[in-house]
């Protein structure tokens, strides 16, 4: 069962079709366009589930559509990276579980059916995009992924999510313009649209190094405004605060990330190729990484909004995720793979218990929220979980990435960056200890909300669920560390390494 | 000998699953005290049965998990750690038992008490790593479960101590967190179970860098001068937090980083070869000095308490980097002997507190008539703090003044005598104050502590004079240094 060729299809297929088929199945009764978009991601989880069963006991598999092989035809292939779709499906699950109660209460009742839609429309274009082997359909999926984002964002028709809504569009349009025409540079010049194919064929020199290093910039500021890294950031606090609760669980658990597999992907070719030289790139990114690190860090202390606090520390975890493929070195990208997929963890329990807050209490700032923890404890603990996950202190998910990322510095001889990470974590953890004391020791401003008690079971369970995976993930590290690691070594073979 | 025991693994988790009972049932008044205290009986036990073991030469050792690929959590129960383990927990009874009667009328007690077990979970936990990386996670979770302890008042001057206390102690761990990094770069292994897992072949920069960046980590918490800037603030803190955590469990978790640095990470041959250790000779030195000179003019008696405790915690620091079999033996004997010493005096400042509302010691006139029992505790600590024989301190600085002549450098000698007077000098005055200047015309009438605070301080007390009689009896901590000694020199 879990070598049946079709799980790899069916993975994308069955979110699209879901998607669109909401509104239709539901005919505008929210709870069960709710329903419907759950079991749809039931059975995309389970397809995942098989997928990753499956790329752990036998490696990198591919699906060529309707019998057409490859470069020829189309081609999902799903490797090691292709396996954060777990994480989008897990994420993703729970988000929808999560949705049924924040949104009725948040969104008016027409729009619910169409949320879903477009949810289900968003797991579409990031599994896609997992799971593709061809640059075109890359593009595809990644339209279909961010137009769903942009729709995701100003969802709730206010005028400050609408703004948010178009600021993202503007910066998103640009990227993929840029990713679009280095695809089309590449096609030009390789006659191929399979990333596998175009990785040989450039390796085989027949193309000169001009339209490769153009398509290279192309495609790595495309994917670097998509995964909002420092300075190509400043989309992302508004729109992350802004949207819904589960949809910035979302958008800064997942949907930033596909930026990063583009940039592995874009590495897998360039690598394997061994035309470029990708060192000074590599500088590039370990710097921009740090800098991200810093200034994310360094504007979330500003922050009065707990969930613009909460956007500006995904940038600055986008920084290590880059600044761990950026120093090339094995460990570093173990790390950095395995933070996609911890960070995603974390940084969705703190939205979703911070979405719990906001739901209780109708406050969202610091000030507000003091003395929260006698009311809500449990979404409160998680937060805290989530919070020192988040800064990297043991034995939690974050710890063991910042350790891999922070070994790989010091094996690629670049020891200062090592410590930038370090002493870059510390300073994350001054606006955290913030959220903290806020929460649990000092006096409250409001009184009234200590009566309001736990969010409903459909929101805490969801909550609860992803900040106990945020410990386990740091006491069994070691599993999605050894997943990756083959992956790692792959891409840098070709370095030497 | 090495033996497979869960025993390690058990007395951290002992208070692991009290704070989350405490937390959890802590309303009631009665089960969090009966979770608190039956926790630290239980743990006492569990770390004593180990004892008899541990003196013939058995090393209990349980891997946990492995943590990542290669590195595990693992615990290991060696005669270094079974002295501060044994040390943590003895006094973990008497402080749940103080703290029962001093926070009475406090708030939030079921926060308190449920991190106060947490934290003393880290600091066996700490005791028992096996590995740099377990003690590194162990060492950050104690910072963090300090932090609710120390700013329990919630007034802007503990938040502003909390901040201070989380900036030093955090940047500590960065540093061990960096070192242990490179530590693991370099030797492939971090385990602690090796008199020394690096070497000199390599290099003397890195070595020496690495050096510096765990005694800089480890020093943040042993207040070393001049990282000691968050402990005098940090004594905002309830008395039986200041008591156990700010005299023991944190600090000493410092001074624990530090011996294992010396003897386990790096050895004492390698850094015979390095001659790192006479810089840190003569930083412990000047802390030793200048901190009692501060402590000389603090009227506070927490805060002479605080600056007492940098001074007298350099002393295992200064211990430790003599680098010879009598100096090891005063450094490491000296986390017990200052501890129950230091707890007592804790004790004493918590329970005139509570009883009389004074806090500043020139309010003490008179008070040993009022308070005579616990006056008397005092001065038994005080005079262990000077170095009066038959008391605790005298056998540390007397296996210290061995120690340095052993090892040649008689100007440490001269500040172990220094320090001796500038001890007398800011603990007799208070002793003085208590019994001989009773303002005319008052009459003192009997006013002792209530039972739950009184008992503990007087135990301590006891234990202190036990300490310094009974140094040769086995089963006793010293026996125990001794013990850890003979491993690390391979005698």
């Amino acid at each position: 069962m879990v070598s049946w060729p079709q799980w790899l299809s069916l993975v994308a297929l069955v979110p699209l079709v879901g998607a669109v088929t909401t509104p239709a199945v539901s005919r505008g009764r929210s709870r069960v366009a709710a329903l419907w978009a759950l079991g749809v991601m039931t059975v995309t989880s389970f397809a995942a589930l098989m997928l990753i069963l499956r790329v752990a006991r036998e490696g990198p598999f591919s699906y060529p559509f309707g019998g057409w092989k490859s470069p020829i035809g189309i081609e999902f292939r799903f490797d090691e990276f292709s396996a954060s779709i777990g994480i989008v499906c897990l994420v993703g699950w729970l988000a929808v579980l999560y949705s049924q109660r924040y949104v009725e209460h948040a969104l008016e009742e027409p729009r619910i059916p169409y949320y879903y839609t477009l949810l289900l429309l968003n797991f579409t274009g990031m599994i896609g995009f997992a799971v593709t082997g061809d640059l075109f359909n890359l593009f595809v999926f990644m339209e279909i992924l961010s137009l769903s984002s942009y729709a995701l964002v100003a969802i709730s028709g206010e005028r400050t999510a609408e703004m948010a809504g178009f600021k993202y569009l503007i910066m998103g349009a640009i990227s993929s313009l840029m990713v679009l025409f280095s695809i089309g540079l590449l096609y030009a010049s390789t006659g191929s649209l399979n990333m596998a194919d175009i990785s040989s064929r450039i390796g085989d020199g027949a193309v000169g190094p001009i339209p490769l290093a153009m398509a290279l910039a192309g495609l790595t500021v495309g994917f670097m405004v998509k995964a909002a890294l420092f300075p190509l950031h400043i989309w992302l606090p508004d729109a992350h605060a802004i949207a819904p609760s589960p949809v910035s669980a979302i958008l800064s658990g997942l949907v930033v990330k596909t930026g990063l597999i583009g940039i592995l992907r874009v590495y897998q070719i360039y690598y394997g190729a061994k035309v470029l030289d990708l060192s000074s790139l590599n500088t590039m990114l370990v710097w921009l990484g740090a800098i991200s690190i810093v200034m994310g860090a360094f504007f979330a202390i500003f922050q009065e909004d707990i969930k613009m606090m909460l956007a500006y520390s995904t940038i600055s975890n986008i920084g290590y995720i880059v600044m761990g493929f950026g120093l090339a070195s094995p460990y570093s990208v173990i790390g950095g793979s395995v933070h996609i997929f911890n960070h995603a963890l974390i940084k969705a329990t703190l939205f979703l218990a911070a979405g719990c807050l906001i739901h209780k209490t109708g406050y969202r700032t610091l000030y507000d929220l003091r003395g929260v923890g006698k009311a809500m404890p449990l979404t409160t603990a998680a937060l805290s979980v989530g919070a020192i996950s988040i800064v990297g202190i043991p034995p939690t998910a974050g710890f063991l990435c910042k350790w891999y990322i922070a070994l790989g510095a010091f094996e690629a001889g670049q020891p200062f960056f090592g410590v930038a990470l370090i002493f870059g974590a510390l300073f994350i953890f001054v606006y955290y200890i913030r959220m903290v004391n806020s929460f649990y020791f000092r006096q409250p401003v409001h009184p009234e909300f200590l009566e309001v008690g736990e969010a409903p079971a459909s929101m805490l369970a969801p909550v609860l669920i992803l900040a106990s995976l945020c410990l386990v993930m740091g006491i069994l590290g070691r599993i999605p560390l050894s997943f990756i690691e083959p992956a790692a070594h792959r891409l840098l073979a070709p370095l030497g390494g | 000998m090495e033996v497979v025991d869960i025993r390690p693994l058990l007395a951290p988790a002992i208070s692991f699953a009290c704070s989350g009972l405490v937390f959890v049932y802590g309303k009631n008044r009665l089960w969090r005290n009966f979770w608190s205290l039956s926790a630290a009986v239980i743990k006492l036990g569990v770390v004593m049965s180990m004892l008899p073991g541990a003196l013939r030469g058995d090393v209990y050792v349980y891997k946990l998990v492995d943590f990542t690929p290669g590195i595990g959590l693992g615990f290991r129960a060696d005669a270094l750690g079974m002295l501060f383990a044994l040390v943590s927990s003895t006094l973990w009874v008497l402080t749940i038992i103080y703290a029962i009667g001093y926070m009475e009328p406090e708030h939030e007690k079921s926060r308190f008490f449920g991190f106060f077990a947490l934290s003393l979970s880290c600091t066996v936990g700490i005791a028992f790593a096996e590995n740099l990386l377990t003690m590194f996670l162990f060492y950050e979770a104690l910072t963090i479960a300090t932090y609710p302890l120390v700013i329990h008042e919630e007034t802007p001057e503990a938040f502003r101590a909390g901040r201070k206390y989380l900036i030093h102690t955090l940047t500590g761990g960065a540093f061990v967190l960096i070192a242990t990094i490179v530590t693991f770069q370099i030797a492939g292994t971090l385990t602690l179970s090796k008199p020394g897992i690096l070497d000199a072949s390599m290099g003397t920069q890195t070595l020496t860098w690495l050096f510096v960046a765990l005694i800089a980590g480890f020093g943040v918490k042993s207040a070393i001068m001049p990282l000691h800037g968050w402990l005098p603030e940090a004594m905002v803190a309830p008395t039986p937090v200041s008591a156990l955590l700010h005299a023991v469990a944190v600090v000493k978790a410092g001074s624990f980083g530090i011996l294992r640095t010396i003897y386990n990470v790096f050895g004492i041959a390698l850094l015979k070869e390095l001659g790192l250790t006479n810089w840190l000779a003569w930083i412990a030195a000047f802390t030793i000095i200048a901190a009692s000179f501060i402590a000389l003019f603090q009227d506070h008696l927490k805060r002479r308490l605080a600056y007492s405790t940098i001074s007298q915690l350099s002393y295992i620091v200064l211990g430790a980097s003599m680098l010879n079999p009598a100096a090891a033996t005063a450094a490491i004997a000296h986390i017990a002997n200052q501890a129950f010493a230091k707890i007592t005096m804790f004790f004493v400042a918590g329970a005139i507190q509570r009883t009389t509302g004074k806090t500043h010691i020139h309010e003490f006139q008179g008070i040993g008539y009022r308070m005579p029992w616990t006056m008397g505790a005092f001065t038994v600590a005080a005079l262990s703090f000077i170095g009066v024989p038959l008391f605790a301190g005298f056998v540390t600085k007397w296996y210290l003044a061995l120690g340095t002549l052993e090892a040649g450098a008689w100007p440490f000698l001269i500040v172990l005598i220094a320090s001796s007077l500038l001890n007398a000098g800011y603990w007799l005055p208070i002793v003085y104050m208590a019994y001989f200047k009773v303002p005319p015309g008052t009459k003192m009438h009997v006013e002792e502590a209530r039972p739950t605070l009184l008992i503990p301080t007087l135990i301590c007390a006891a234990y202190v004079i036990l300490l310094g009689t009974t140094a040769q009896v086995p089963l006793m901590p010293f026996s125990v240094a001794r013990a850890a000694v003979r491993f690390v020199f391979g005698m």
